[in-house]
């Protein structure tokens, strides 16, 4: 089976996040690590590799630096990998990244895609379905598990009373979710770190992937950002002084913030 | 002169860096307080093929040596665990599987190291005894041979990790010290195994009460005719020296590092506090008297580091590495010690509660100062084998 994950580096979400001031896009100068969803996404595709046999590609969108994202996919045991680096990408947003991975995945060829389903960065959720849509295949998002049957896939997906089974037929466009232990992504052991040194990474550009320059980068974004501010810093807490009646009182602010 | 990391050093400071990440400070001190091995931790490492760092591939391990042990050691320490904690990984990967890699027969190679890669077996070690401590030379307890085994009797204190290891390596006496010629003689080097030799009644252990490291629990140990078979000698018999030189050496660097880890911790506490705690309208760590004992640690540290890492390349490299091992854990040990005692002073009385982590890293730290050689002997090693001044004794 041909499954490619994408993956996507993000700043850390423990360090300071800004924006860049001359063109309002995220500052990826610093502090990139592999987004959290996109671990999980990972640990997936070596699962069904590791149940179906087959081939890991690990496809990422970024620039030069996100090497360290592919790096640590590929060291918990992808294959290879696909980076697809172009200053003419820089801006894209939502809608145009999904164009420019889906000519790249058009490019690579695969029976099932599968990514994080959302990045802690942009944090839209959308690309997995916009992908799916670009790619003319079935989505199968948000789930928690994954199984293959010969030319057909399903997944579960969690909701408030159990969970949904959704079915669809290969190819296809996976999204994941977290998940508690043991499904938890799988540590890089010494021998995949080794190896992951000496595995292909693809580097390739607009070009090499047909696609259109007119499509891609902050010029074609659908989404502007107008204007933004620094977070406020956080206020003093309330103080809840328990006379007897401290948890009438605590549900009175909770209910006060509309949390209950 | 290169002083990067090789890539394998680094890919341990990653990899097991990765895993200590989710596994904070609490972790270590509930680990500490309940005195409990961090089994999570540990499952982890085997998972990952970390424990096997320095068993040769051909066996399942990572084919690596001592500097990747002594960086493995350095970051679990680093992470939090600090001193007392990181013994964990220093009984079988370096203890055991070390030893066995450099002096192990092809049958005990084939046997154990596997094993011990996987993180299935572990190991511990058996050399002080309550009347030969320092002068390790004196030790009593005797094997005899008699017929295809040796007969082991005697008593070993400080013996770390008894509990949970499989395989004890024990250092007895096959000539006893008055008659060994040179003195250096007549060691003998057994793999004894610890549960069948529980079973049979010729082994028994009592736990030592301690202030500290209490994940790794220290034992008094009792040989009562102790059979071995002759075919688990561990090298040449009475040719102990040897191999115990190799297990020495190794232990000053790694539990140098594990101090090194240690201080990196202590200093971390320190600074944070000394950043954040406000008293007279300021910070108390734009006092220099509050801030130059931690600066003055961040030097010493970084000089320990240097010399540890240089120890463990010319062990790798099969060249005599004595004097750097003493150094290396003279100088990581102290930064530990000024590390813990900055960081108290820092906190003031606040270090005194043990809300606070200070109180643990001050057991930890104290104890570098003492074992597995106290100070005064690495110090007695550089006066009379580096400056050739005369001996004391």
């Amino acid at each position: 089976m041909n499954i490619v994950v994408c993956v996507k580096q993000v700043p850390d979400t423990a360090t300071e996040r800004k924006l860049r001031s001359d063109d309002s896009t995220i500052d990826r100068s610093a502090n990139g690590v592999i987004n959290e969803l996109c671990e999980y996404a990972v640990e997936d595709a070596l699962k069904l590799k590791e149940a179906h046999g087959g081939e890991v590609t690990v496809l990422t969108m970024g620039p030069d630096q996100a090497t360290d994202a592919i790096r640590k996919a590929l060291a918990m045991g992808a294959d290879k990998a696909v980076h697809l680096s172009d200053e003419a990408l820089h801006g894209s947003d939502a809608l145009s990244t999904s164009y420019a991975l889906s000519q790249a995945l058009k490019k690579i060829g695969f029976d099932v895609v599968i990514l994080g389903s959302e990045s802690t960065d942009a944090r839209t959720g959308m690309l997995a379905a916009m992908l799916a849509e670009r790619l003319g295949v079935p989505q199968l998002t948000l789930a928690s598990k994954i199984e293959v049957d010969g030319s057909a896939i399903s997944i579960h997906r969690q909701t408030d009373y159990g969970y949904d089974k959704v079915e669809a037929t290969l190819p296809a466009v996976v999204s994941v979710v977290e998940k508690p232990d043991p499904f938890k992504p799988r540590y890089p052991s010494f021998k995949g770190i080794m190896a992951a040194k000496k595995k292909p990474i693809e580097k390739i550009g607009v070009a090499d992937a047909e696609i259109d320059p007119a499509q891609i980068g902050l010029a074609a974004a659908w989404s502007v950002v107008s204007d933004f501010t620094a977070a406020p810093p956080r206020g003093k807490g309330v103080v809840v002084n328990d006379e007897g009646d401290g948890g009438t009182k605590a549900a009175e602010f909770l209910v006060s913030k509309k949390f209950i | 002169m290169d002083f990067r990391l090789p890539e394998s050093a680094r890919a341990v400071r990653d990899g097991i860096g990765e895993i200590c990440s989710h596994y904070d400070m609490s972790y270590w001190e509930r680990c500490e307080a309940d005195k409990r091995w961090p089994e999570e931790v540990w499952a982890e490492l085997a998972k990952g093929g970390w424990l096997g760092l320095a068993v040769p591939e051909e066996f399942g391990g990572g084919g690596q040596g001592l500097l990747e042990l002594t960086v493995a050691t350095e970051t679990l320490s680093a992470s939090g665990s600090a001193g007392g904690s990181a013994f964990t990984y220093v009984l079988t990967p370096g203890f055991g599987a070390m030893t066995i890699a450099r002096h192990g027969s092809p049958e005990q190679k084939a046997g154990l190291l596997p094993r011990l890669a996987a993180g299935e077996i572990e190991t511990c070690f058996a050399l002080t005894e309550p009347d030969a401590g320092s002068n390790s030379l004196a030790i009593t307890t005797s094997a005899r041979l008699d017929g295809s085994e040796f007969v082991v009797n005697g008593q070993k204190i400080w013996i770390t990790g008894v509990q949970r290891a499989t395989w004890m390596l024990l250092v007895t006496r096959t000539i006893p010290a008055a008659e060994a010629r040179p003195r250096t003689n007549g060691l003998t080097v057994l793999l004894v195994n610890v549960p069948e030799a529980v079973a049979a009644g010729t082994l028994s252990y009592r736990p030592i009460p301690k202030m500290g490291a209490n994940t790794t629990p220290s034992n008094m140990v009792f040989f009562d005719d102790l059979r071995v078979p002759a075919r688990n000698v561990v090298g040449e018999v009475h040719g102990g020296a040897v191999v115990l030189w190799d297990i020495l050496n190794p232990e000053r660097i790694l539990l140098g590092a594990s101090a090194l880890g240690g201080a990196e911790v202590a200093l971390r506490v320190g600074v944070e506090y000394a950043r954040q705690r406000e008293v007279f309208g300021r910070p108390i760590g734009a006092n220099q008297a509050i801030a130059f004992p931690l600066a003055a640690v961040k030097a010493k540290l970084e000089l320990a580091r240097l010399m540890l890492y240089k120890a463990a390349w010319l062990f790798d490299r099969g060249e005599p590495c004595g004097t750097e091992a003493n150094i290396a854990k003279l100088t990581a040990s102290q930064a530990f010690w000024e590390a813990a005692d900055a960081a108290f002073q820092t906190h003031g009385g606040m270090a005194y509660s043990l809300e606070y982590p200070v109180a643990r890293l001050l057991a930890d730290a104290r104890i570098g100062l003492v074992a597995p050689v106290t100070e005064q002997l690495l110090l007695n090693y550089l006066a009379t084998q580096v400056l050739g001044l005369p001996r004391s004794f």
